[in-house]
């Protein structure tokens, strides 16, 4: 799950690109006390000291509900304040390992189809009944990845920096 | 010692905002969220001066909301000085307990200098002119208060601490047996930021002696001061951050005399 695709962190919906992010972010943890799930988490030291104090996300344990609380309490304005639609999001982009996906591998399976808060738009089944991600619709909240049965995730969201 | 008393309140208060805004937040009420580095009430929203500027460097923009956070407390730095420090800074507050109590054990520091301000400065120019060089805040990192606050924020939420929250333990080491008050008295980019702020009328401890008002060379007030100053030899400022414990020993002299006082 990790590897490749985590060389950067999730960042909360909203946020600026990532070196924008660094910059802008005064780590004063605002963002995580607002999120009313506990999504978001906040990265020590031990990650770097450039990320440290910043928010991030692990959304294979607890995924972004899209909720939109964290955007307009930023102080600094790494996180848009203006965000509110959660269609407008894009953390990242869901990307499915067909390899291990089970309804890839011919076993019946929709759990990301079913749990996508986009429902019908940013996953959609082929006509094999296979989950396929829409890339411009997909906001990479990672609930998907958050209700994957397999272990890991045979999907996961590739942070995207474009808030 | 009715100063001494509020100020221990402040004290308090403080750690009690730090520990109990992230729970209030878990449970749902949202009143009051943040930290120390920037906090809001309701609508109003403040900001650690030091951290927006740091930004204004770090991003090369200027945003309107991080701008109108700092106005309240400059505003009271420009009023009463640094009572952050002085009355709400969970680090001073920190430091100064660990004081009494190596006073109590009749700890002996390695290291005895005068307090002078200039290290201080000369911190906070570096801090000011290397974060717009490595392009992250580096004041951010290096606020003690906002760490310890943004730490048990952290705690509420995910049950552990980072790593960084090691540097208030070094702290208080160092000043235990190295120097004593060293954070507050030469290197906290926070206060000697907040330093910066002073105007003539800004609240100022005054020695002033005149016919009813006469030191009797007590010194009692010379071993109130929790930073190792001096209220009678003047030049206290931008070291002293008004916390009122010279003032209020003074005050409490039973015989005639007094001569300390808060003056803006």
């Amino acid at each position: 799950m990790r590897g490749t695709m985590q060389s950067r962190f999730l960042r909360p919906p909203g946020a600026l690109p990532e070196n924008e992010f660094l910059a802008t972010c005064i780590r004063c943890g605002k963002c995580v006390q607002a999120c009313p799930y506990g999504t978001i988490k906040t990265a020590s030291l031990l990650d770097g000291v450039t990320v440290m104090g910043t928010p991030v996300i692990y959304a294979r344990d607890r995924p972004c509900y899209l909720c939109m609380k964290c955007p307009p309490v930023c102080p600094s304005g790494a996180l848009k304040r203006g965000l509110k639609e959660k269609e407008q999001v894009r953390m990242g982009t869901a990307v499915i390992a067909k390899k291990e996906c089970l309804a890839w591998q011919e076993t019946l399976c929709r759990s990301c189809f079913d749990d996508c808060p986009l429902i019908g738009e940013a996953i959609i089944m082929d006509n094999e009944l296979r989950p396929v991600v829409d890339d411009k619709k997909c906001v990479g909240c990672g609930i998907c990845e958050n209700v994957c049965p397999v272990d890991p995730a045979a999907v996961a969201v590739r942070p995207g920096g474009k808030g | 010692m009715r100063l001494k008393r509020l100020r221990t309140a402040a004290q308090i208060g403080t750690i009690c905002l730090v520990i109990l805004v992230p729970l209030a937040n878990k449970k749902g009420f949202t009143f009051i969220t943040g930290t120390l580095y920037s906090l809001a009430v309701g609508p109003v929203w403040i900001t650690d001066p030091l951290i927006g500027v740091q930004t204004v460097l770090t991003t090369a923009r200027l945003d309107a909301v991080l701008l109108l956070s700092l106005l309240i407390p400059v505003f009271l730095a420009f009023a009463l000085g640094r009572v952050f420090c002085g009355w709400m800074c969970p680090q001073n507050t920190i430091s100064e307990w660990a004081d009494r109590v190596a006073a109590k054990l009749g700890i002996t520091r390695l290291f005895r200098p005068q307090p002078r301000a200039l290290p201080r400065t000369i911190v906070l120019a570096a801090v000011l002119t290397a974060t717009p060089l490595v392009g992250f805040p580096l004041a951010s990192l290096l606020s003690a208060p906002g760490l310890i606050s943004a730490q048990a924020g952290k705690y509420v939420v995910e049950g552990v601490v980072g790593l960084e929250a090691g540097l208030i333990g070094l702290i208080v080491v160092v000043e235990f047996f190295l120097v004593r008050r060293a954070w507050c008295n030469y290197l906290c980019p926070v206060g000697g930021f907040l330093g910066l702020f002073r105007l003539k009328g800004t609240l100022k401890v005054v020695f002033a002696e005149d016919a009813e008002h006469v030191c009797g060379k007590c010194r009692a007030c010379v071993d109130a001061c929790g930073l190792g100053l001096d209220p009678l030899g003047g030049n206290l400022y931008p070291l002293c951050h008004n916390c009122g414990d010279c003032v209020g020993v003074c005050e409490a002299l039973k015989e005639r005399g007094k001569p300390l006082s808060f003056r803006f």
